[in-house]
């Protein structure tokens, strides 16, 4: 079963009109395997921070802080779903989150290559060669922007026009949810430290 | 077991967490340990960040006017020393001129000269300078003009009143700083000039500006001048470039000036005789401090003010926001930062102007009243040598000059850098790399790797050949066996079939 998915997923990223329509309608993706997915990229993201050689490496490695790093890809992965499917919704969009979880995981999945073989590439290149290193893993941003568009294009039955607008949406439709996240947090902290004081005050008073 | 384990790990993590108290401790002793030096010694590292040093210059005495035995200063504006060492004090407050020779002795005090039989007197003098071929030129503010001296104090000639299409009409030449080069060229900063410097042939005539710096305007600028309306607009500050605030001319003739960039972009230029900018700048600004406060006490950029041109391609220039001294070698590498704000001994006030005598440190304060003198200390004279050694193209000297300052300051990056390079001139790429890489340097560490990714290649030739004809030649022997197998169960079917 994990055998068959797993070979689906690699068949998506090559074939992704086919390979999403059938994740859509016959069920043949796997949102744990996408969440695997977002996982490993969020790994190799901060490996490449780490370790890519260091003609290319211009990362403070005392600034570098995997945890942090894995989680802050996951984070940005789920505002982004979440961001889409408040969007689409509204807009006609025939899209379960489950589809735009597995769609923007399966996504990920080339740039978990170009990462690991750039890491490799890079420890081996000199100032004249970088940009192979950074060809390499521009192709795989570009392949990851080319299926996630796909993606949520076939999963939504939506033109290409039409899943540019959703796009533009989402990113705004992001930036509120992160608003509106921050607010809440600085409420929750007001109400807590007025409970807070409203403690004190009775510990210390009467 | 597991508690076992659970109980190793947390011993095994206090014990880290007392050793990192006790390192952190040393480290802070040895940072400061046998330095009384009334201010923060630092430099940026490669990552920008600051990194603490030992001092490179302490302070050595500061000389009031009272001392020197010509009476107090009264808030002095220009400094400059001549080859010979003798300091040129433009006393601005007491309209005159102070003259003391290298170990800071009174020579002479110019306050008039003969002006064709009258006895003239200066005004409010703000700028000095003593030019190669000996004469002394005083940029006398208050009586807008610029008069040359020679050796013996005789007037040569009085520069005033540029005349010049050029010049708006009515124009008012005040002059605050001055500079002359090797061909007894005079370049004149002068109050309100915001097109450049003002240059004067050997005979007083303007000949035109030099140096102009161009206004940057950001688009978030343009942006918010096409929402406002003219009235806002006449109230917002105008766009125009900053002025120069201080100079000196070096051994070839060209101009290091500098000026006040609030952005902490540029604040030093080396001009060449058409007045453009030929600095060597790496992709650190030349602008003092790289980290500011915005806002509240000694907030902003360094606000620089003063130049003083060494010997081998090393500046010092002076940050009059927080006192600061900022030493950079002629390729613009950050050697060292000394000097802070305070009423101590070596910390200033209003630091003003700045110049050198060998390797002995001046630096003017015009609220104070005073010179402050440094000298350097073992790790300053070491990275003063060092550098000039690999400016004059020693770099085997050099290298164990670097040496020496690394066992003082082992975070010093353009020392690992000299190192290296001597490894890769001895063909040792290895250990170049090593040090190309504990000093960031990313070009030459590339040069380094180039070669030694060449010396394995050649070494390793014929393993790595045997190496890709062995795997060939498993490819394809694995995959005939693999169509073997395939066939063979097909015909096993056939055969089940049957």
């Amino acid at each position: 079963m994990f055998k068959e998915k797993l070979k689906y997923a690699f068949y998506t990223i090559a074939h992704p009109m086919d390979g999403f329509y059938e994740i859509r309608h016959r069920g043949r993706g796997s949102v744990p395997l996408a969440i695997l997915f977002v996982f490993l990229f969020g790994i190799c993201f901060s490996a490449n921070r780490q370790y890519a050689g260091f003609v290319v490496n211009f990362v403070n490695p005392m600034a570098i802080n995997s945890f942090a790093e894995v989680l802050s890809v996951f984070v940005l992965f789920m505002l982004f779903c979440v961001g889409n499917w408040s969007i689409t919704c509204l807009m006609n969009g025939e899209g379960r989150l489950k589809d735009i979880v597995t769609v923007t995981g399966y996504a990920m999945l080339p740039m978990i290559f170009t990462f690991v073989i750039g890491i490799i590439l890079s420890r081996f290149v000199v100032a004249d060669e970088e940009a192979f290193y950074y060809l390499l893993l521009g192709l795989g941003i570009a392949w990851f922007a080319l299926l996630v568009i796909t993606g949520i294009m076939t999963v939504h039955n939506y033109t290409f026009g039409k899943t540019l607008l959703t796009m533009i949406f989402t990113f705004v439709a992001m930036l509120i949810i992160i608003f509106l996240a921050t607010l809440l947090f600085s409420l929750i902290g007001q109400v807590v430290s007025f409970f807070m004081s409203v403690y004190n005050e009775l510990m210390l008073r009467v | 077991m597991r508690k076992r384990i659970n109980r190793i790990v947390k011993a095994a993590s206090a014990a880290a967490f007392a050793f990192a108290l006790c390192a952190s401790d040393l480290s802070v002793q040895t940072a400061f340990a046998g330095q009384n030096v009334p201010y923060e010694t630092y430099t940026y590292d490669y990552y920008e960040d600051i990194k603490y040093t030992p001092a490179a210059y302490i302070p050595d005495g500061a000389l009031t006017g009272a001392k020197i035995g010509c009476g107090d200063f009264l808030s002095p504006q220009d400094l400059n020393t001549d080859e010979d060492g003798n300091v040129y004090v433009a006393d601005t407050g007491n309209s005159r001129v102070v003259v003391l020779d290298s170990s800071m002795k009174l020579v002479r005090v110019i306050d008039s000269f003969d002006n064709g039989g009258t006895e003239d007197h200066f005004s409010s003098p703000q700028g000095v300078y003593k030019s190669m071929s000996g004469n002394l030129y005083i940029a006398d503010s208050g009586k807008n003009r610029v008069v040359e001296l020679d050796g013996d104090d005789k007037l040569v000639q009085i520069i005033e009143n540029p005349q010049s299409d050029v010049l708006a009409e009515g124009y008012v030449f005040t002059p605050l700083k001055v500079a002359v080069d090797y061909a007894d060229r005079v370049y004149v900063i002068a109050q309100n000039q915001f097109e450049g410097i003002m240059a004067f042939d050997e005979a007083g005539q303007f000949i035109g500006f030099t140096g102009t710096i161009k206004v940057q305007i950001s688009p978030w600028q343009i942006f918010w001048r096409r929402f406002s309306t003219r009235e806002q607009r006449a109230r917002q500050q105008l766009f125009i470039p900053t002025e120069f605030t201080g100079m000196e001319i070096d051994e070839d003739g060209f101009v290091y000036a500098t000026n006040v960039d609030s952005e902490g972009q540029q604040s030093v230029r080396r001009l060449n005789p058409s007045g453009e900018d030929v600095i060597q700048q790496t992709s650190v600004p030349l602008s003092g401090d790289l980290d500011w406060r915005l806002s509240g006490a000694y907030s902003g950029a360094s606000r620089i003010v003063d130049v003083a041109v060494r010997n081998q391609g090393i500046y010092s220039i002076l940050d009059s926001s927080r006192g600061r001294i900022f030493t950079y070698d002629h390729e613009g590498n950050l050697l060292y930062i000394f000097g802070g704000m305070g009423s101590q001994e070596g910390t200033f006030t209003t630091p003003v102007a700045i110049d050198t005598i060998g390797e002995q440190v001046l630096v003017l304060d015009s609220n104070k009243n005073l010179i402050d003198l440094f000298k350097p200390t073992a790790y300053g004279s070491l990275i003063n040598q060092a550098v000039g050694l690999r400016y004059d193209g020693d770099e085997v000297q050099a290298v164990e000059c670097w040496k020496e300052v690394l066992k003082l300051d082992s975070n010093f990056e353009l020392a690992y850098t000299g190192i290296g390079k001597s490894y890769l001139a001895a063909g040792d790429n290895k250990e170049a790399m090593r040090c190309f890489k504990i000093g960031n340097n990313k070009q030459y560490y590339s040069i380094a790797w180039k070669r030694y990714r060449n010396e394995i290649l050649k070494d390793h030739l014929n393993a790595i050949l045997t190496l890709v004809i062995v795997l060939a030649v498993l490819i394809v022997v694995w995959n005939k066996v693999l169509k073997k197998k395939v066939l063979l169960r097909r015909g096993e079917r056939r055969v089940s079939h049957v």
